[in-house]
């Protein structure tokens, strides 16, 4: 009897599971700062799915670990810091429209030059190495050195303040709980990116042909479809939503260095082992467990919040090591 | 006598081509060569120089344990390497006193620790791909690195360690002159760091050729083939992996001995000895273990004399601004260089010339 409500329910008793885990912080968080660490949270783990979703779809079709994620997520940053800097005028200005015209400026333009560099990268370095996993990662790897270095040729080797559009940086008080603007757009450009992603998978032939691509590539090569084009294809959309990632994150984050995709690449890692490689949704899922988790950690215990999503990481690993979902959905 | 079976006789042939091939003296010139540095030039930058290239040569052989013979990628291993340098500044500095046993026995824990670690890495992402070995020990080791900086209470945070070394080995000792150059405790301690490393050294290249390297090899070239003829791959990467981290952490324990000072950046940073590590073994040569000395050789007297090449192009060639962009941003050259071997010459130096070797004799 027991057995079978666990197996009917299983679904929505671990939502359940989960839900009531990300409520125990009440008992040690007023519910004000909670409302806020939680949307910090949300915020952060939809800016992290941006990141972590490329590195997931890209492992996922062309089973290429792409450590040059990272540095793609920075050159997206320093793009839009550039964008910015142009348009220093309607950055300023005091109008909605202006900023976030110039807000989806900075995102297009940084999308498709780093999307540029994604192309150039798969045709040039990575496409030598398929099928080699440890060659790619050491290939790719060396490629994070040079695009790293590229970024102190260009914009010099110091951190920069990112300029940040004016309305932007403004917060809502609703009820005494102070909620930032930036941080609901987060939330809703995160959610607007995952339905387009979805909508594409799922509705789309070329969804179609790329999840048939993930579950047997030689099978879709057999039908007849030009596979190696979708593979410069996916990895250029990989690359535009790491620079999607990278404008977004920089203005949550308020500052551009060149050494920022390290520390990025490493929540994706995290998010994709949670979530499971090759899926999107387990990239949202994970992506978000890691934001609320080390929002509510960082504000508890300041020096752990590191450790939390890693020892996360290693519980998911113990108790399902392919991660939360199946690769493909 | 009976007569010798076929393999005794290899083994023999073996050992008698030993001495006609340029390569063993070749090493033992490079042994002699590194006995003699302090003889020939007693400055410190180059003593400091010869030990730097001889703790990175170790330390990219135990990397090559992992990477070239058992065909696994670890970001961890300045972490493991970290360890042992903590380990060290922990017993003779923060929480014990310069004597010899605290030595012997930071060398014991770091052994004992960097194994238990390596061992649990190995046990939890090992069953799932190896591939994730990788992902997991770049966030472990960048944990590692957070957690050295925050807890400042425990590990001296930002500002490091420094300790003294006991006896023979501390600065202040000196036994008087000896050929012209005084016999100081930093000398005992480079004779000390090149005799354990050559010890460490001779030691990795038995695993490696022992019967249990062979297997791991197997494994590296055909994983299936080997599960298939009997061996437990996942017992074998463990042995090796924690093998490897081990001499890592012994190697670190090193490291500290010749600095006598600790800090997240220089012995646990990702970013700055698994770059030069990872150099390092691509540019000598993967699956070699001497490649290993040949990068480090290459890469740190570069790093060395870099500042005085840099304002030498600039004495010479004041108007050439590119050229002393491209000093200034070597790492963009060294990546590029990176890249390439990975693709053209995936064996490195020492693998390629290993491949030119036998080809020559068949021409006729």
């Amino acid at each position: 009897m027991a057995e079978t409500i666990f197996k009917r329910w299983s679904q929505e008793l671990t939502l359940a599971g989960a839900g009531i885990l990300f409520l125990l912080p009440l008992f040690e968080i007023q519910p004000k700062t909670y409302l806020t660490l939680t949307i910090a949270g949300l915020a952060m783990g939809m800016l992290l799915f941006l990141v972590a979703s490329g590195v997931s779809i890209i492992f996922g079709l062309m089973d290429v670990l792409n450590f040059a994620h990272g540095a793609l997520f920075a050159w997206g940053a320093y793009v839009g810091f550039s964008v910015f800097q142009l348009l220093m005028k309607w950055v300023e200005a005091d109008s909605v429209l202006k900023n976030f015209a110039v807000f989806l400026m900075a995102m297009a333009a940084a999308m498709i030059a780093v999307a540029v560099l994604g192309i150039i990268l798969e045709r040039v370095v990575v496409r030598r190495v398929y099928g080699n996993h440890l060659f790619q990662i050491l290939i790719t790897f060396g490629a994070t050195i040079v695009l790293v270095e590229l970024i102190r040729v260009f914009w010099g080797p110091n951190d920069e303040v990112m300029i940040v559009p004016h309305t932007f940086s403004r917060n809502w008080d609703i009820m005494d709980v102070v909620i930032s603007k930036y941080r609901i757009i987060c939330i809703f450009l995160g959610a607007i990116v995952y339905g387009v992603i979805q909508l594409i998978l799922k509705k789309t032939k070329l969804g179609t042909i790329v999840r048939a691509g993930v579950e047997d590539r030689d099978m879709v090569q057999a039908m007849g479809h030009n596979i190696y084009l979708l593979f410069t294809g996916v990895f250029a959309a990989g690359a535009g939503l790491a620079a999607l990632g990278g404008v977004a994150m920089s203005i949550f984050s308020l500052q551009v260095y060149p050494d920022m995709g390290g520390t990025y690449l490493l929540f994706a890692f995290i998010v994709v082992i949670i979530g499971g490689l090759g899926s999107v949704t387990g990239s949202l899922v994970g992506a978000l467990i890691v934001g609320l988790s080390y929002n509510y950690v960082a504000y508890l215990v300041p020096w752990a919040a590191a450790g939390v999503n890693v020892l996360i990481m290693i519980i998911i690993l113990l108790i399902r090591p392919t991660g939360l979902f199946q690769a493909g959905k | 006598m009976a007569e010798a079976t076929p393999v005794q006789m290899f083994h023999m042939e073996e050992k008698r081509r030993q001495y006609r091939r340029a390569g063993s003296y070749l090493k033992i010139c490079v042994l002699a060569l590194f006995i003699l540095v302090p003889f020939l030039f007693p400055s410190f930058k180059t003593v400091d120089l010869a030990v730097q290239i001889i703790i990175f040569g170790a330390l990219v052989a135990s990397f090559d344990i992992l990477l070239g013979y058992t065909g696994i990628l670890s970001f961890g291993h300045g972490m493991f390497f970290g360890m042992g340098a903590y380990c060290m500044a922990f017993l003779l500095g923060k929480y014990g006193m310069p004597s010899y046993s605290n030595l012997v026995f930071g060398f014991m824990v770091a052994a004992a620790a960097s194994a238990i670690l390596a061992m649990l890495i190995s046990f939890l992402t090992l069953r799932v791909k190896a591939i994730f070995f990788a992902m997991i020990t770049l966030a472990i080791a960048e944990l590692a690195i957070v957690l050295a900086t925050k807890l400042s209470g425990l590990t001296g945070g930002e500002d490091g360690i420094s300790f003294m070394m006991p006896g023979i080995f501390s600065v202040a000792f000196s036994t008087g002159n000896f050929m012209g150059i005084e016999i100081t405790g930093k000398i005992i301690t480079y004779y000390f760091i090149l005799l354990s490393c050559l010890g460490l050294f001779l030691m990795m290249l038995r695993f490696t050729h022992s019967p249990l390297g062979r297997v791991l090899q197997a494994i590296r070239d055909n994983t299936q083939r080997a599960e298939a003829l009997g061996n437990r791959t996942f017992v074998y990467q463990s042995i090796s992996i924690t093998f490897g981290c081990v001499m890592a952490a012994l190697i670190g324990c090193l490291y500290a001995m010749w600095m006598e000072y600790v800090n997240p950046e220089s012995s646990l940073g990702v970013m700055t000895i698994m770059l030069d590590v990872l150099l390092m073994v691509i540019i000598g040569g993967m699956g070699t273990l001497y490649g290993g000395i040949i990068g480090a050789a290459f890469l740190k007297i570069t790093q060395t004399f870099l500042p005085d090449l840099q304002s030498l192009a600039k004495d010479l060639f004041p108007e050439a601004v590119l050229l002393h962009n491209i000093l200034e941003r070597w790492l963009l050259l060294f990546g590029i260089l990176f890249i390439l071997v990975v693709i053209f010459f995936p064996k490195g130096v020492i693998g390629s010339v290993k491949d030119r070797g036998p080809r020559k004799k068949n021409v006729p």
